[in-house]
């Protein structure tokens, strides 16, 4: 391949490899100072985001609770339609941070459950009342009994861990206001499943969305969906969660954490698998969940029904795909993994992961652990722009040592898999672009391959001159189109999570 | 003069409107060029960062931060050598004049000593380090800008001269148009067509150059009344540059406009040059009106609306709602504490008579309560004065202020002439749209 043993080249070989030499300290497996992620204060608040009826008490100064407002509730009002939804700060100033914030976390408690009447209050603590050491867990407790909604506390001070371990902790304190199952809700509820490791709140109704194809197969199934969580789901809909016949996970990083506490506490089984990108994926996830359904006949026969109305289409593309070459952009570790297995697998492409940060082998380990036990190692290539001081996912040198790589690689028999924001000489598919989805299941693999092919149909075309002078001015330095900060806009229907200033603006514009 | 109102169970429960002290103070600095940011946090407060960045508007090939990211053991045992390591790297990439080292709450609360840190680093390093504690803690966005602009201060020069006919312009990002630099655009045109040079803006895209010589101009105007006074006054005391026009509204709506530049006549002695903008202005703006919105008359009449803005732009709007469209404004509400405009608020509203419902430092929950509890019929807000109104029932909701679903490709003043024929365009839009039936009972009609 050209341009692969180029001095640009930090690694080039298989994530098993990668993931040895990071476990070893052999490679670089910190962020740079130029590559933030958001806080474990902001993943925390992404998932609360989708828990209906709840009130989230910011403990600390104004701008914790400001900024997850504006980011997640205001995106929840223009793209889902939502009402109108607060978060409140108990506002920390400078006589609290020396005198202590307990009095006015108790005085906002008890405002809180009486003007809004909420399911649930959930406390989250942010840097400056953690430091100063707030005894947040005694308030709580203390105050349960004076008043009417359930009370949560959240630990989640930004400097606590890795972003990712927001969503884990708060999946996991969700477990909490679950009701312990009894026969007579394992009975009632003995033909439904949670979908878990949902975040934010309801999706937009006009776009095809991976969680609602999910939602259709199991209801295909013959069996019912009790709730996302958390996405958009409510405190009646959390309590009986334990009592269904499974958990099947949205995203195996964070289904997980919850999937996982719930089987430890309830003994509620978990459909752990990787994501459903493509038909293999999407089988054994199927089959997994039919096993505790108890509806294997019914998941053959959806399986059946599901394959045949996509298979003409999908075995002509996959003619036309097979034993090509696919550049994977590593952006989201996890997304990148399960594109690449789909490829494999299901188009017999040959796929290299590209720009894959040696950091998620640590941020994630739970989930790679997984993959590799499944017999996924796919190879991986990173060059010294992932690594450098700057911002990887799209800045200029991350884009010519792209470029240097791919070589003379011929456009006809290779795809680069990313954000249409990269140039590549060679055709681009976007799955994150709003009306590539849904991308899980059957329709989303037949989704993916048409993609795949009008990529390659119209690769005689130019890239817009237009649109890339946008993305990559002359003299733009570090620059990067992702220099705002990302809030894991990928998930959304159509990365418009930022929602700052104006209605539609992408996170990446 | 005005009904204050006051909410019960909101004395310790705020969901807020504004952003904190750390917003504003990297707001200042995002307006100003060729500097970097190193900032002394955990990687969410990068989040906030860019939100200050977005309120310029700067692309991103021109936005250069870096982050400690720190985590527990940071908290605990410190870390300065994180930060210096950070800084040297930031300057050698970066290569900017100066690095701005923002140490937020985290970093505030466990007492690192960034001040010294940058001191000892300095000849280390070729960028100007400029220490600047940044903690939310330290109060709202508004606070925070006068806390970013303080910080400007090592950057402008003492200057015994002053140059005569100029001016800096101060804050203009403390406003709530979503293109408030087009409003600083018709001050800056404005302002030389009567001959007046603009010095320096503090700060919009504003060089470190251009900062420098900020003590040669011969006065200063705020163009926001909700930060930038205490500003204003210390570069009176430090630079000696009179603050000028802090007491009339800013330009918007005919009369405050035509006042506005009139003070700014009076001030330098230019008006004649000013009666000509005005004659021209009013002209334009009543000739557009008489052809594109006579039905605004019947329209907006006695409609009893609320304002849910900022100081700056509330202020000079209910004068234009009340007088010039004939609308009631019931219900103001500010966002801000309004701290160094009350006066300025309460004059206006006995001049003109009135006296409405007033809410300061408003958060969500009180003015959802505000609107549900008058009966107003229409809403001048945000997005979110919209979703709220929606939910209570109020049909007819102008999206002008930010956050905005509005697309905005091109820049629209709100200041001046063709900023109220801006402004007047969204809201008849905005009530052509409300007044589209959407659930006619077809049957009936069959």
């Amino acid at each position: 391949m050209a341009g692969v043993a180029n001095e640009n080249v930090v690694f080039f070989g298989h994530l098993s490899e990668l993931y040895q030499l990071a476990k070893e300290g052999k490679i670089e497996t910190k962020l740079q100072g130029s590559h933030t992620r958001p806080c474990k204060f902001w993943t925390a608040m992404k998932i609360l985001s989708g828990i209906k009826n709840t009130v989230v008490i910011a403990h600390g100064p104004s701008g914790c609770a400001f900024g997850v407002k504006q980011a997640y509730k205001l995106t929840n009002c223009r793209n889902s339609g939502s009402p109108y939804e607060s978060i409140i700060t108990t506002n920390i100033d400078e006589k609290a941070i020396v005198y202590g914030g307990e009095k006015e976390l108790k005085g906002a408690i008890l405002e809180v459950d009486k003007k809004y009447k909420p399911d649930v209050i959930f406390v989250a603590t942010s840097c400056a009342t953690g430091i100063i050491g707030d005894y947040v867990d005694a308030i709580v407790n203390k105050i349960k009994p004076k008043i009417n909604a359930e009370i949560v506390a959240i630990h989640c001070e930004g400097f606590a861990g890795e972003y990712r371990s927001g969503f884990d902790l708060v999946f996991r304190q969700i477990v909490q206001l679950m009701d312990k199952p009894d026969s007579e809700s394992r009975s009632r509820l003995a033909n439904s499943v949670n979908i878990v490791g949902g975040k934010m709140g309801p999706e937009r109704t006009e776009i095809e969305t991976d969680v609602k194809e999910l939602r259709r197969l199991i209801e295909s199934m013959g069996a019912n969906v009790n709730a996302v969580i958390a996405g958009n789901c409510s405190l009646e809909e959390v309590k009986q969660a334990p009592s269904v016949a499974v958990n099947c996970t949205l995203c195996l990083d964070l289904g997980y954490a919850i999937g996982r506490e719930m089987l430890d506490q309830f003994n509620t089984p978990l459909n752990s698998t990787i994501l459903p990108y493509g038909i293999s994926a999407t089988e054994r996830w199927l089959r997994e969940a039919a096993k505790h359904l108890h509806l294997e006949n019914e998941a053959e026969e959806l399986i059946k029904r599901e394959y045949e109305a996509i298979s003409v289409e999908f075995e002509e593309a996959k003619k036309y795909l097979a034993g090509k070459l696919a550049i994977v952009e590593g952006h989201d570790a996890i997304k990148s993994l399960s594109i690449a297995h789909m490829l494999e697998r299901d188009f017999d492409m040959r796929a290299v992961i590209y720009n894959f940060h040696p950091w998620s082998t640590q941020a994630r380990e739970t989930s790679i652990d997984y993959l590799l036990e499944t017999g996924l190692d796919p190879e991986i290539l990173i060059t010294k722009g992932t690594l450098a001081f700057g911002k990887y996912e799209a800045m200029v040198q991350t884009e010519n040592e792209l470029m240097e790589y791919l070589g003379d690689l011929n456009p006809e028999t290779t795809v680069y898999f990313g954000s249409s924001m990269s140039f590549p000489n060679i055709p681009v598919v976007d799955l994150n672009a709003i009306l590539n989805r849904p991308r899980f299941g059957y329709r989303g693999a037949l989704k993916v391959a048409k993609c795949i092919c009008t990529a390659l149909e119209y690769s005689f075309r130019p890239r817009s001159w237009v649109t890339k002078k946008m993305v990559f001015p002359e003299d733009s330095g570090l620059c990067s189109a992702q220099s705002l900060t990302p809030k894991l806009a990928q998930d959304l229907p159509d990365c418009t999570v930022y929602a700052g200033r104006e209605r539609g603006k992408c996170m990446m514009s | 003069m005005y009904d204050e109102l006051k909410f019960d169970n909101c004395n310790h429960s705020k969901d807020p409107m504004v952003g904190c002290a750390l917003e504003g103070a990297t707001g200042v600095l995002a307006g100003i060029k060729d500097i970097s940011i190193v900032i002394h946090s955990p990687q969410g407060c990068s989040s906030t960062v860019s939100a200050a960045y977005d309120v310029h508007e700067i692309d991103f090939t021109k936005r250069k931060v870096a982050c400690t990211r720190l985590f527990e053991t940071d908290v605990v045992m410190g870390a300065s050598s994180k930060l210096k390591n950070l800084i040297k790297e930031a300057d050698s990439k970066f290569k900017t004049k100066a690095i701005f080292v923002v140490g937020t709450c985290a970093a505030d609360i466990i007492g690192e000593d960034i001040e010294g840190l940058c001191r000892n680093i300095q000849p280390q390093i070729n960028a100007k380090l400029i220490p600047l504690m940044a903690g939310g803690f330290r109060g709202n966005l508004y606070d925070g800008i006068e806390l970013g602009l303080n910080a400007l201060f090592p950057f402008i020069k003492k200057q015994n001269e002053k140059i005569p006919c100029s001016v800096n312009l101060i804050a203009p990002q403390a406003n709530l148009n979503p293109t408030w630099w087009a409003d600083l655009e018709w001050v800056r045109e404005t302002l030389e067509k009567i001959g007046i040079k603009v010095q320096a803006v503090l700060p919009h895209d504003t060089s470190l150059e251009e900062l420098d010589n900020a003590g040669l101009a011969s006065a200063n105007i705020l163009l926001s009344h909700d930060a930038g006074y205490e500003f204003g006054l210390k570069m009176k005391e430090v630079h000696d540059i009179p603050l000028i026009l802090s007491d009339i509204p800013l330009p918007i709506g005919l009369k405050n406009t035509a006042r506005w530049l009139r003070a700014v006549g009076n001030y330098f002695g230019v008006e004649e040059k000013v009666e000509a903008i005005i004659k021209d202005g009013e002209d334009l703006a009543i000739d557009v009106l008489r052809r594109r919105g006579l039905m605004m008359i019947p329209r907006y009449r006695n409609c009893r609306v609320a304002v849910s803005a900022d100081a700056t732009m509330g202020i000079g709007l209910t004068r234009m709602l009340f007088e010039e469209l004939e609308m009631i404004p019931e219900l103001l509400l500010f966002r801000s504490p309004v701290s160094d405009s009350q006066l300025l608020l309460e004059n206006e509203l006995t001049d003109m008579g009135i006296s409405p419902k007033v809410v300061f430092s408003a958060d969500g929950y009180q003015i959802k309560q505000s609107l549900m509890e008058s009966c107003v019929d229409a809403v001048f807000g945000s997005s979110w004065e919209y979703y709220l109104a929606e939910e209570l029932g109020i049909k007819f909701v102008f999206d002008v202020f930010n956050p905005t679903n509005r697309q905005n490709y091109l820049n629209r003043a709100y200041f001046g002439y063709e900023g109220m024929l801006n402004f007047l365009e969204n809201v008849a839009n905005d009530w052509e749209r409300a007044l589209r039936s959407k659930h006619i009972d077809w049957e009936e009609y069959s």
